[in-house]
């Protein structure tokens, strides 16, 4: 029990080379809003939680049972796992966290792990439809996105948790791939989020929710995420996210 | 250029406003300042500037209740967004533009300058 930090699962689940759907805090929230509404709307079950000392010691209550904001959840198949938090990741705990989990997803013989996040642009309020790029972390991955007829973000950097979960995956030689829909880079975003989900259906024909009601009720999910969107925003200032605005100097 | 970046924490009030989430950035000649103002339509928005200081207040389309709100476990209604932001510079009140779409508010506040010309010796 001394690792930093630590993925405490169920006795009993299996997993059948499951498609891990992470979706943890970032810009936009838009990771944690696809998250929870594919949870929330494939009514998957709880099967464990993840804990550290270096997340805040907070805990959540829902309709009045103490929960680890820190989640993992799974279909009945063991075909889908999601991962998904709803306090912001600490930047001290990005390293760690990533590597428990790319640890924990070679363990369970993971056959392709997608981070939904978002990719801030500065003229979303102009977007109607917001669009998605992926990005993937080796050969298989790359043809997976071209097989599915995904945009590609060709050029610049990438930062933050979901930057290292596809190095930590690489180490692994765990096929993984991120999907960023464009979004606005302070303000929850479900209209990104439901973008978002409209493509992770692509790799996952079992995900098969509408993302009707998420567009429907998009204002009071906003209202709703805002506390944690700005605990968010301030951990993404610390983890360099302004970089994703920059362009990186390699010549080719 | 330098853009400054500023998110302050958002609070709720018991009269029914709620405070908005907000950005202020230093575009150089000018402030943009924007605001997310879920279920709010633009002819329910008003806009109060001097020179240094923007007031915005938002009623929404229908007051959001919510049976228990965090910790205090009460019933809460919110009915409006409000907001006044100091500015951290002077700006030119009648020279301000406005846009409100998708249910984000944005402001462009020119700043007052005051050009003085040098002569070289």
């Amino acid at each position: 029990m001394d690792e930093v930090v630590r993925i405490v699962e169920e006795e009993g689940i299996i997993h059948k080379e499951p498609i891990v759907i992470e979706g943890l805090p970032d810009v936009g929230l838009v990771g944690t809003i696809a998250a929870s509404y594919i949870v929330e709307k494939m009514d998957y079950k709880e099967i464990g939680y993840i804990e550290s000392d270096l997340f805040v010691p907070v805990m959540v209550i829902h309709e009045g049972k103490l929960k680890n904001p820190f989640r993992i959840y799974s279909d009945k198949d063991g075909g889908i796992v999601v991962v998904l938090s709803e306090v912001a990741v600490p930047p001290r705990a990005v390293y760690p966290l990533t590597t428990a989990l790319a640890d924990w997803f070679h363990k369970i013989d993971a056959k392709l792990i997608i981070s939904i996040k978002g990719l801030p642009v500065k003229n979303r309020m102009d977007i109607e439809k917001p669009e998605v790029f992926g990005v993937g972390n080796n050969e298989a991955a790359m043809e997976e996105l071209k097989d599915k007829q995904m945009e590609f973000l060709e050029e610049g950097f990438i930062a933050g948790t979901y930057a290292m979960m596809l190095w930590e995956c690489t180490k692994r030689r765990l096929s993984a791939i991120s999907l960023l829909a464009q979004c606005f880079p302070v303000y929850p975003d479900p209209g990104a989020a439901a973008s978002a989900i409209e493509s992770v259906k692509r790799f996952s024909p079992q995900i098969t929710v509408d993302v009707g009601e998420l567009l429907e009720n998009a204002g009071e999910i906003k209202l709703k995420a805002r506390d944690l969107m700005q605990q968010t925003a301030l951990s993404a200032s610390e983890m360099q996210k302004g970089m994703e605005q920059d362009m990186p100097i390699m010549y080719r | 250029m330098e853009i400054e970046r500023r998110i302050l924490k958002a609070t709720w009030e018991h009269n029914g406003n709620l405070e908005p989430l907000y950005e202020v950035e230093d575009k150089g000649d000018e402030i943009l300042v924007t605001f997310d103002l879920p279920r709010v339509r633009k002819e329910n928005v008003k806009i109060n500037t001097t020179g240094d200081t923007l007031e915005v207040i938002a009623k929404m389309s229908d007051a959001v209740c919510w049976e228990r709100w965090g910790i205090v476990q009460k019933k809460i209604t919110f009915q409006a967004f409000r907001k006044q932001i100091r500015l951290p510079e002077p700006i030119e009140p009648e020279k301000a533009e406005a846009i409100f779409k998708n249910g984000i508010l944005r402001i462009t506040l020119p700043k007052v300058r005051r050009k003085v010309l040098i002569t070289i010796d």
